[in-house]
């Protein structure tokens, strides 16, 4: 059997837990950016953020991770997947972490709801867990259709 | 093999062009088989195939492309003569040489697909008919001019043309050109025009290059913007900005120049689409292309191809008759099929034009009912060319197929939802016998475009100006005024009532609308629906450098001046895309990223009554206030309508500062005192009236009618809707105050008799005792 496939990822940190995702899908690090907020955007969806030409989606990590709101700030993890680009917000940038497949073990169970479904495997590394990320996932539990969000309320005539 | 590959992807490239050139040609060659140059050119373009296939290694396309040229050698020479057997089976060597194209493109190689049988077919042709005592077509004394190819923008029914003879027909008549002549007048050939477009003039780029070049320009229009709006005093610098600046303008355009293609590249498949539809659906069709050099950009281009395909597939197929059944109408016997396109005020027109049976409406009709759509008495009110526009509902034809609504339909809802999702839109009109006309219209390019920004909150907004009419300023001491109570707000617009919006609180920026009295409305105006977006102000700061408040329309009635920004449109992800009110986002001159407003995404969210969608003008509706209501309910829930001509004002009381006098209730406004007619005591059945709704509190809802000598109130339970009739009115017999029935908003809406209510407040209470004619509305 050949040597284990290396996978290569940026650690960051949200509410005090590591997560990473694979370095391959990073596009650049952003210490911040002016957020311009879209009206009936999902919630973990903090706005738009320009970036040389761009126009970027910035998901609020803590939001789409179910945790309480952090300080204002935070940097913007710049993914590029599929074509698509979007920020996701972390609290703070960690290392690049190389690590074994085979040292990365599948989620516990209870993971499987959303947002948690976005978490493929889990890393025991010396000092904490990592959790690794698929963004693909994050961006399909953001994009689960929804109720029609205008006819929630009764929008027409602001009376 | 990498280089391999990169020759592989040119030659497929440079082949799919001949391939198009081969079905002009052949069109062409059938309309004149005595055309040499015409012959020589498609030799020449099965050579270059077949000695590039030979050079790939790729046999079936070389086996393929020598019988073909083997073919068409002996028609050059003579031995065989154009018939519809030769050129049936060249077509289907196109298509064949097309499908193992696509094939290597998508697979690198050939494929399983076998054509061997073709390749024998093609042998026989040549082989077969060579037996034939040969008939020699080709004279090289005729020195035909070459035609102007198909796609130029002269009326060309020459090259398009096309007497569409099944290819079994026995004994089909040779001369097919003769048959297009009396239809269309061939125009003069022009001999500067070659038969083929120059190359030297041009020369192959990337669409991926040009795309980034766009990018840069826009990332340019953008810093330029930014510097622009610094403030300088060092004159050195101001001249520097200023060349910058004028460069800057050039460069744009010239760059989004680069991406504008002549329709020609979707109308020139049509002449093969029309003949391989004519000859499968049994028409005689002949097909005039007009204004194929009409440019926009390339990635509307694709995005109408399509649509448009399917347009005229069901011209072909559901509009224009057998030629028999057009004969026995007195028509002749070749339908004709008209594509235009054209530019007109910054948009792109094409018409799908047939000259067939029409839309049968009452079979529309019919089914509008049965799918619910509507009630039937408001259909049978409905006038046809607002019958015909349910058309494009989603799933209207789906259901029906093709016999039962004679297939007119099929699919027209997704020709609409495309056209929409590039900013279009699609209308259709149609008479009985006269034939059917779909006419699209597109943006130019959807890349950079004049905006109007405004602020909403702490937000602002970036609304396409290509929408917006005219600016309107509220003021909360005179001018025009946000009126109307409950759910149905509108402005009055030079005696419109027009309805509008609130953006702050569509968007939820705020839980009460703060710029009722204080902001703009910019009215826009969308698939010819007419609304107004409430925001605090446009934007006027200086960093909008293109600011141009001369192109608005001239009705523009802002005090400062309208700032239009040029803004690049950037997409902003399939996440927010799916919200369907923002169609993108820019960057303005300060660098702050701005949301575009999807004006269409936003009437549907709004879900203004489609009933207010009115007509297009064209439709042939007799435009007019009169057709436009004022619908009600009543306390008792009656639903009713008043012509909008007839409101003057709209007003809310509490109920308790009605009084009464004389038997007549009256409200104080301003100065003077209005007498108050509840609309149910005018509606009511003779006998006693009913009890008086109970005067603690409450808020009256009153629409003001007249407004001389104080006017005249009607108290009514509830606004509900501005809307357009779909409907004559249905003279009422019966019902007291009732002039008649109308279809509003798809519903059955008692029309009040005016003559009614005015004899109601000049006589007291008794029940319209001298009753005017019910057609005494039309004021």
């Amino acid at each position: 059997m050949a040597a284990p496939r290396i996978i290569r990822s940026c650690c960051f940190l949200v509410g005090g837990e590591r997560f990473a995702v694979s370095a391959a899908d990073v596009a650049e690090v952003l210490r911040d950016g002016r957020i311009t907020r879209v009206p009936h955007a999902p919630p973990a969806v903090l706005g738009l953020v320009h970036l040389r030409g761009r126009i970027v989606p910035v998901i609020d990590m803590r939001r789409q991770l179910g945790l309480p709101d952090g300080v204002a700030g935070g940097t913007h993890l710049v993914l590029r997947v599929a074509d698509e680009w979007y920020s996701l917000l972390v609290d703070e940038m960690l290392d690049v972490l190389e690590v074994p497949a085979d040292r990365i073990e599948p989620p516990a169970r209870t993971a499987s709801e959303p947002p948690f479904d976005a978490v493929t495997g889990v890393f025991a590394a010396a000092e904490s867990l990592v959790h690794f990320l698929d963004p693909q996932r994050i961006m399909q539990s953001l994009a689960r259709p929804r109720e029609p969000f205008l006819q929630r309320q009764g929008v027409l005539h602001g009376g | 093999m990498s280089d391999n590959r990169e020759f592989i992807e040119e030659f497929l490239v440079e082949s799919g062009e001949n391939l198009d050139q081969l079905d002009r040609d052949l069109l062409a060659l059938e309309e004149r088989p005595d055309d040499p140059q015409r012959l020589a050119s498609i030799f020449r373009t099965v050579h270059t195939i077949k000695g590039n296939s030979g050079f790939f290694g790729f046999s079936k396309l070389g086996a393929l492309t020598h019988s073909g040229e083997h073919l068409l050698g002996r028609l050059r020479d003579g031995t065989i003569r154009l018939d519809d057997r030769v050129t049936g089976t060249l077509y289907s060597m196109v298509d064949a040489v097309r499908s193992i194209l696509q094939t290597i493109h998508h697979t690198g190689v050939e494929g399983e697909a076998d054509f061997r049988e073709l390749t024998q077919t093609l042998a026989a042709v040549a082989a077969g008919d060579a037996a034939v005592p040969a008939v020699p077509l080709i004279t090289p004394q005729a020195a035909v001019p070459v035609e102007p190819p198909v796609q130029t923008a002269v009326r060309t029914g020459g090259g398009a043309a096309g007497t569409a003879v099944p290819d079994d027909a026995p004994a089909p008549t040779p001369a097919p050109s003769a048959a297009a002549q009396p239809i269309v007048p061939v125009p003069v050939p022009d001999a500067a025009r070659p038969a083929t477009p120059p190359a030297d003039s041009s020369i192959r780029v990337d669409v991926g290059l040009l795309a980034s070049i766009l990018d840069l320009v826009g990332e340019l229009v953008l810093a330029r913007n930014e510097l622009r709006s610094l403030p300088t005093a060092d004159p050195a610098l101001e001249g520097v900005i200023h060349r910058i600046n004028t460069v800057t303008n050039s460069l744009q355009s010239a760059a989004v120049k680069t991406r504008m293609q002549p329709i020609e590249h979707v109308f020139s498949k049509f002449p093969r689409t029309v003949r391989d539809l004519a000859v499968s659906c049994g028409r005689e069709v002949q097909l005039v292309i007009d204004g194929a050099d009409t440019e926009l950009d390339r990635t509307l281009i694709e995005s109408i191809r399509d649509p448009l395909t399917h347009l005229v597939r069901n011209a072909i197929d559901h509009g224009i008759e057998p030629p028999a059944t057009r004969a026995a109408h007195g028509k002749p016997r070749a339908g004709l099929l008209q594509l235009r396109a054209f530019h007109e005020s910054g948009q792109v027109t094409i018409e799908v034009q047939d000259d067939g049976a029409g839309i049968p409406v009452e079979a529309v009709r019919a089914k509008a009912v049965a799918r619910g759509l509507l009630e039937a008495d408001a259909a049978a009110a409905l006038p046809d060319d607002r019958v015909l526009q349910f058309i494009f509902e989603p799933g209207f034809s789906t259901a029906a197929r093709v016999t039962s609504v004679s297939g007119r339909g099929v699919g027209m809802d997704v020709v609409k939802t495309n056209i929409e999702a590039i900013g279009g839109t699609v209308d259709i009109a149609s008479r009985p016998g006269r034939g059917t006309t779909v006419r699209v219209r597109v943006p130019l390019t959807l890349a950079i475009i004049p905006a109007l920004v405004v602020r909403c909150g702490t937000e602002r907004f970036a609304i396409p100006q290509a929408a917006v009419g005219e600016l309107v300023s509220l003021r909360a001491d005179g001018g025009p005024r946000i009126e109307g109570l409950g759910d149905a707000t509108v402005i009055r617009v030079r005696g419109r009532l027009v309805p509008v919006i609130f953006l702050d609180t569509f968007l939820g920026l705020r839980t009460v609308p703060a710029a009722r009295d204080t902001g703009t409305v910019v009215l826009v105006r969308v698939d010819d629906h007419e609304f107004g977006l409430v925001v605090d102000g446009t934007q006027t700061d200086v960093s909008a450098p293109d600011a141009a408040a001369g192109d608005l329309r001239t009705g523009v009635r802002h005090p400062e001046a309208a700032s239009l920004s040029t803004i690049v449109v950037k997409p902003i992800g399939g996440l927010l895309a799916q919200l369907g009110i923002y169609s993108g986002a820019t960057v303005l001159g300060d660098g702050g990223v701005v949301l575009i407003l999807d004006l269409r995404g936003i009437l549907r969210a709004a879900d203004l009554p489609p009933s207010q969608r009115h007509p297009p003008a064209t439709a042939g509706s007799a435009a007019g206030g009169t057709d436009t209501y004022l619908v009600c309910r009543t306390d008792a829930g009656r639903r009713i309508a008043l012509p909008l001509d007839a409101v003057v004002r709209l007003e809310q009381f509490d109920r308790r500062s009605l009084q009464t006098a004389g038997g007549r209730q009256l409200v104080q406004r301003g100065e003077g005192f209005t007498p108050v007619i509840d609309a149910d005591t005018l509606l009511a059945p003779p006998g006693p009236p009913p009890a008086p709704a109970a005067a603690d509190g409450g808020a009256v809802n009153l629409i003001v009618l007249d407004d001389r000598r104080g006017g005249i109130g009607l108290a009514v339970g509830r606004i509900l809707d501005v809307a357009a009739a779909e409907s004559a009115l249905q003279p009422s017999l019966a019902a007291t105050g009732v002039a008649g029935t109308l279809a509003v908003g798809g519903q059955a809406t008692e029309l009040l008799d005016l003559s009614v209510i005015a004899a109601h407040a000049a006589g007291g209470t008794g029940h319209a005792a001298a009753r005017a004619p019910a057609n005494a509305l039309s004021s």
